[in-house]
């Protein structure tokens, strides 16, 4: 028997005044905090992408920088280049072998639009992968910014989560 | 070595003339038109006084298509364009595959982006473009795929054999560096045969080409080799400023050789750190990234990007370098000078890679010739041959540095070089600095809009991978009418099926690693 307060009133008596966390949010907060992202090098924003894996961005600091070189053990495909359609199927069978709750991310504009490659007459480049997959996070730039890529994790934690761990950046115009 | 040349050609050709062109203007020494029943003699006259086929070129003309045939020596500077035309209507041509074995890879691109089908070849099969393609891209008008060709789609099947299994490199695997896919028929842990599929990057760049003017083209040179693109911006611009006659100010040429230096150092950085990566060892791709954004410091503020440049323009660049860019550039210098003999320790000198390395994927100098590889895989195999020493453009020809070449041919002779060739670009940036003159960065002679005269062009130039050669075809107008790239990782690939042959799969990956690919280049 434990009595709370003043009045000593009795537990069983009173409603209850601790909420139990939901389970899923905690376990939210432990996927938002260790992303797996998938190695998954396209095209040129690939090397962006490792530059900010690398030793002066360091993604390791949100958690992030366990790259996996199979889909089976990873939360986050980060699409880094141009979608061909020779490329499509590939792409979808490894998002369809990703284990759910997974995420995608559209780096460059390529993955967000085709980019420069779509021009009236062109035959082999998707227009955006969000036509084969659900995308999650968009990072525009040619090729982005490590730091642009970095928002753009923090953006998907704030997506897992519902509350953001960090500041947003200052809006300069 | 020219007139010779014409001489003998001549005499074998017997009524065809064997005409001379300007070299300076066009980029090769002769030219012959010859007959579809002459090609394969003329292909193994060239075999035979050591030429190697630098590039295969198809252009269509709309009455009539041409085969552009380009072959060049290793030992000394002359170029051979051997056209040949065919008739659009009946696309056929005789294989030269024969005698030149990188021809068996030039005539398959060639046969599904302009339908032209080579008699004798073994493979016709599609090696670039997906199934779901029902014309030829790059023809000029748009012809339907006929349903006898488009068996050859996807027609791609490893044939089964007894006791052996296929497996899939690729095209997601950490150690094909990109999108590229071989398929490697196994026998246990021995590969018996390796056909590389391509075309998972294809980006339409030469098709890009024909529907834009030469200057908005000039961002898609830096997206096709993303790891050195200020030597593919060098190839494109001096290439352009050579068929429109544009003058380039002194200092531009300093300065031009000087970021392309750079970049080629943070290529081989990233070459190393990714080769090493694949053979297991994960520390030094760290190191060489920590000095790859030592040089990224110093291009940042003079280029205005990270990785994709396009600084260099028709006739001089886009602004002018500062105080503060030699002063880190030298520091830079200093730096990497101490680091080569951490890299020395950590990887040059220890002994699980140099054992891992030494003795595979050994190129012959007969082999490397017949693929036509470039580039440091070229010096490796014990050919010493850089275009910035045979045909320099911007300032190479004042700078003073040699060429490494192997002794072996093997994995740890290409890393040898690359590692020497670093150090050369060191001394080459400093020499660079050292002379770098005052004065206007832009020429004023630049014309606001470019109507190239009516010709052709082959220009090379020596990219961190080798050979790039640009052919651009111009028709007066302000659009290129037909620019090919030949681009040096795609001949350097052709030469991985016979390297692995017979190879652990482990050896495989190694050696494929020392060609240091780059996908988008191979694919276009």
């Amino acid at each position: 028997m434990v009595c709370l307060g003043e009045r000593g009133v009795c537990l069983e008596k009173e409603v209850f005044p601790v909420k139990f966390a939901v389970v899923e949010k905690v376990l939210d907060l432990a996927r938002a905090n260790s992303i797996w992202p998938m190695t998954f090098g396209l095209a040129c924003c690939a090397i962006e992408m490792m530059s900010t894996a690398m030793s002066r961005f360091d993604l390791d600091r949100f958690g992030a920088g366990v790259f996996r070189a199979t889909p089976r053990q990873a939360d986050l495909m980060i699409v880094s280049g141009t979608v061909t359609k020779k490329m499509a199927p590939v792409l979808v069978t490894l998002y369809e072998q990703m284990p759910s709750p997974k995420w995608v991310l559209a780096m460059g504009n390529c993955a967000i639009s085709g980019g420069p490659f779509v021009f009236e007459g062109q035959y082999n480049v998707i227009e955006g992968v969000d036509l084969l997959v659900p995308v999650d996070v968009y990072v525009p730039g040619c090729p982005p910014r490590p730091e642009a890529l970095l928002e753009g994790f923090l953006k998907l934690e704030e997506k897992i989560t519902g509350k953001r761990r960090f500041p947003g950046p200052e809006s300069r115009w | 070595m020219v007139e010779r040349i014409k001489a003998e050609l001549g005499a074998t050709l017997k009524e065809t003339p064997v005409g001379e062109a300007d070299y300076r203007e066009r980029g090769y020494h002769l030219f012959a038109e010859v007959a579809s029943a002459d090609l394969l003699n003329v292909a193994r006259f060239f075999d035979e006084r050591g030429f190697y086929l630098a590039a295969l070129i198809c252009v269509d003309y709309k009455e009539y298509l041409e085969l552009v045939y380009i072959f060049s020596n290793h030992a000394s500077l002359c170029k051979v364009k051997i056209t040949l035309k065919i008739d659009p209507a009946k696309p056929v041509a005789p294989t030269i595959s024969t005698v030149f074995d990188c021809a068996y890879w030039h005539e398959r691109e060639i046969r599904e982006f302009f339908g032209v089908s080579f008699d004798g070849h073994p493979n016709m099969t599609y090696l670039f473009l997906h199934e779901g393609i029902d014309f030829y891209p790059l023809r000029k008008e748009k012809i339907p795929v006929s349903d006898e060709d488009k068996k050859a789609l996807g027609a791609f099947r490893p044939g089964e054999g007894e006791d052996t299994f296929f497996v899939n490199l690729g095209p997601q695997h950490p150690s094909t560096h990109g999108v590229l896919r071989v398929v490697l028929k196994m026998d246990g842990e021995y590969i018996e045969d390796a056909q590389p599929v391509l075309g998972y990057l294809h980006r339409m760049h030469e098709k890009m080409a024909e529907n834009r003017s030469y200057l908005q083209f000039l961002p898609n040179t830096g997206r096709m080799d993303y790891l050195g693109p200020m030597a593919f911006n060098l190839g494109y611009v001096t290439a352009v400023e050579r068929l429109c006659g544009i003058p380039v100010p002194d200092r531009a040429n300093y300065v031009r050789v000087i970021l392309t230096e750079l970049n080629r150092l943070s290529s081989h950085l990233m070459w190393l750190g990714a080769y090493l990566a694949d053979l297991g060892a994960l520390t030094p791709f760290l190191f060489v990234f920590d000095d790859r954004e030592e040089i990224n410091d110093i291009l940042e503020p003079v280029t205005g990007s990270r990785l994709t440049y396009c600084y260099f323009r028709f006739g001089g660049l886009y602004n002018d370098v500062d105080d503060a860019f030699v002063a880190g550039t030298r520091a830079f210098i200093e730096r990497l000078r101490s680091r080569f003999s951490l890299y020395e320790k950590l990887v040059g000198g220890n002994v699980i890679f140099t054992n891992r390395t030494r003795g595979i994927g050994v190129i012959t100098k007969e082999r490397a010739r017949k693929q036509a590889v470039s580039g440091p895989v070229l010096r490796g195999a014990g050919i010493a041959m850089d275009m910035r020493k045979s045909e320099p453009c911007a300032a190479y020809g004042k700078m003073d540095f040699d060429v490494p070449v192997g002794t072996r041919g093997d994995a740890l002779d290409m890393y040898q070089v690359r590692i020497r060739e670093m150090e050369n670009a060191l001394n080459i940036i400093e020499q660079a600095l050292a002379r770098l003159p005052e004065g206007p960065i832009m020429t004023e002679k630049a014309p606001r809009k470019l109507k190239p005269p009516k010709g052709d062009l082959y220009h090379t130039v020596e990219t961190p991978r080798g050979e790039l050669g640009i052919y651009i075809v111009s028709d007066e107008s302000d659009k290129p009418y037909r620019m090919k790239w030949r681009v040096p990782s795609f001949s350097n690939l052709m030469i991985f099926p016979e390297l692995a042959k017979g190879n652990l799969l482990a050896d495989a990956v190694a050696i494929l690693g020392s060609l240091d690919l780059v996908i988008p280049e191979i694919d276009r």
